[in-house]
């Protein structure tokens, strides 16, 4: 799991006047009885890299396509740059699309395929040329000029896909999948290619992915959706270190989950009571009534290990190691905190694994601050 | 392993044996010296020589090939259209009754509707004075009538098998749904055109029982004049004739399938996932 370093010191969405690029306000398409995107509000501000993340059938695919015009909401509303395009067939759009499967034109060359939305602009033979020209240096397969799709690689029709829905210069570019048909190796260098391109020419993307690793690498913010809804927006930093749900928080990397209820209330230090023994101690800026139930979430980098028993720790939880999962860079270790939970959590493997104290069957302690997780109260 | 070939081979001999024999036969004996079409008596080419002047049998294939080919042009354009309608809208009125109607043509016998499409065409001449008499039209509209539904057939197999994001792509690079028609739908299907144009003109040359219902006076169709002629007795002539056209058929055939190959290539990979 890589967390994106902040690559914008801007962040719009902070700022209460800033004027967002896109609105799509209260949508919801229906296909029948089924609500494929329900009632969604969203803003994406100019130039953010927005990543639509949901596993299949939440209804994402199905909300890029309502920006691109493909489909049409069932209500709601959609503004983009200022107008309203609700209504706007997908061609007169100052949108463009890079399907998942690329959807490259099987009986034109790779130019004429960047071509056809220029020629389709009526833009001047002399200018498309330059501009084709332009889009397939960007992209670097200018020497894949002549080529058809079915001479392509996957990772070169990924190319001639991407050049060809940017050749209009789209004041926004919808990606659909953009990794999705390429395999792993390919995927990671893409996937800041694609990041980079995007700061080089400054359109706003949106994209949709199930890959929370690929969202997690290049979103400047990220909106995870489950059953046509959208159940946060943040950065990625912020979904991965303050979900705002269960859902979130388990969809997003691997989590530890304590459930119990509010005891003690002091500031924004709550005390939550467990079956674990001692009480847990996390922050919580929410405002919450005594006795609520409440699921504490850990994310498993976040917890101490160790041998040693202290009675001064705020918050410790005793346990058996059960499993060790070497992985070379770090171990996983499942430890049963209780007959019917087992926690999991990852260790950096400093020092040399022979040397590691920790075994199999061993009695250990696991600690973390108050502040290294969150408080759910769904 | 070799010996237990055998017995394929055998029947593989005696298949090929049966369906080629006869068409063998047949253009072996159009080279046949004799008036018998059954004796061999020397090589020679008078038939063909003779068949050249034979004014009543070039007359009715020339008119067969027109009617086949209109009607080809015509079946086509129908029948691209109606498999558009049946593909690209899930839903229309009466949706089940064009479908079950384009199709009735293809279990119908070919008895029934040449003698239903008698009847209109008497009761249209007798109400509005249309079709004047019976002829090239006549039978150019009951070879569409028909011919139709063996096109719509092939392009609409085809056409539910074109990936529809190629043709969303195109609307979202500005085209609009006629210029998405004309540059990217027709030349990915144009194949499926090509044979289906090449099937309604074969239906059409092969047509005897239709052509014979709604056939009028002087336009006798090669099938009919050969038909006719069978009857008083085989002349060498058709065997010429009937080479000639195997000859001109497997030519066509010959370009089709190299133009459906070359079309192959460019397909591409069609695999496609919506949501």
């Amino acid at each position: 799991m890589s967390v994106a370093i902040d690559r914008r010191a801007l962040e719009p969405w902070q700022d209460p006047s800033a004027v967002p690029f896109v609105r799509i306000e209260r949508v919801t398409k229906q296909f029948g009885d089924i609500y494929a995107v329900d009632d969604v509000s969203l803003s994406i501000f100019q130039g953010e890299f927005f990543s639509l993340l949901g596993s299949s059938g939440c209804g994402k695919s199905t909300l890029l396509r309502l920006l691109a015009g493909l489909d049409y909401p069932s209500s709601g509303r959609i503004f983009i740059d200022g107008a309203d395009v609700t209504d706007i067939p997908p061609y007169q759009r100052p949108v463009n699309m890079m399907f998942q499967s690329y959807a490259l034109f099987p009986h034109m060359t790779v130019e004429q395929n960047v071509e056809f939305g220029l020629e389709q602009e009526r833009m001047p033979r002399r200018e498309r040329a330059e501009r084709v020209g332009e889009m397939l240096d960007l992209l670097k397969i200018g020497e894949l000029r002549k080529r058809k799709p079915d001479q392509l690689s996957g990772g070169q029709r990924q190319r001639a896909a991407l050049a060809r829905s940017l050749a209009k210069h789209p004041k926004l570019l919808l990606l659909d999948e953009p990794l999705g048909a390429l395999d792993k190796r390919l995927r990671e260098n893409t996937q800041f290619e694609l990041v980079n391109l995007q700061e080089r020419i400054g359109t706003t993307f949106v994209t949709v992915t199930h890959d929370q690793e690929e969202a997690m690498t290049m979103s400047s913010r990220i909106a995870v959706m489950e059953a046509g809804r959208i159940l946060q927006i943040d950065t990625p930093t912020g979904i991965y270190e303050f979900p705002s749900n269960r859902f979130v928080a388990e969809f997003i990397g691997s989590v530890n989950l304590f459930e119990g209820r509010v005891m003690q209330r002091d500031g924004d230090l709550v005390t939550v009571e467990t079956r674990l023994g001692r009480p847990i101690q996390m922050r919580c800026p929410l405002p919450l009534a005594l006795g609520k139930p409440v699921t504490i979430a850990i994310r498993p980098e976040k917890i101490r290990l160790s041998a040693a028993y202290r009675d001064d720790a705020v918050n410790q939880i005793r346990g058996t190691v059960e499993d060790i999962a070497y992985l070379g860079d770090v171990s996983i270790y499942h430890v049963r905190i209780s007959p019917d939970q087992v926690t999991r959590m990852t260790l950096a493997n400093i020092q040399p694994q022979t040397e590691q104290e920790l075994t199999w069957g061993q009695e250990v302690a696991m600690e973390w601050s108050p502040t290294s997780g969150v408080v759910l109260t769904d | 392993m070799r010996r237990g070939r055998w017995p394929l081979f055998t029947i593989l001999a005696f298949g090929y044996a049966f369906l080629y024999i006869p068409v063998a036969l047949l253009v072996i004996f159009s080279f046949n010296e004799s008036r018998l079409v059954t004796v061999w008596s020397g090589f020679s080419t008078k038939w063909y020589a003779e068949l050249f002047r034979n004014q009543q049998l070039l007359e009715a294939a020339w008119l067969s090939i027109r009617i086949a080919a209109v009607n080809a042009t015509f079946a086509v354009l129908l029948g691209t259209l109606s498999a558009n309608a049946l593909v690209r809208h899930r839903r229309f009125r009466g949706r089940g009754g064009f479908e079950l109607l384009l199709t009735a043509p293809l279990v119908m016998p070919d008895v029934i509707i040449g003698l239903s499409l008698l009847l209109l065409f008497v009761a249209l001449q007798q109400g509005i004075g249309w079709p004047d008499g019976r002829g090239f039209t006549t039978i150019t509209i009951a070879h569409i009538t028909f011919s139709l539904a063996y096109v719509a057939v092939v392009v609409r197999a085809r056409l539910s098998q074109l990936d529809r994001s190629l043709e969303e792509a195109a609307m979202d690079l500005g085209a609009r749904p006629l210029t998405v028609y004309l540059r990217i739908t027709l030349p990915l299907i144009a194949p499926a055109l090509l044979s289906g144009w090449l099937l309604a003109f074969t239906l059409s040359l092969d047509d005897l029982v239709v052509a014979s219902f709604v056939s009028g006076p002087g336009s006798t169709t090669l099938p009919m004049v050969i038909y006719a002629s069978v009857r008083m007795g085989v002349s060498p002539q058709i065997n010429a004739l009937a080479t000639l056209i195997m000859l001109f058929v497997a030519l066509a055939v010959v370009v089709a399938s190299l133009a459906l190959r070359s079309q192959a290539k460019d397909r591409g990979h069609r695999t496609n996932a919506r949501r």
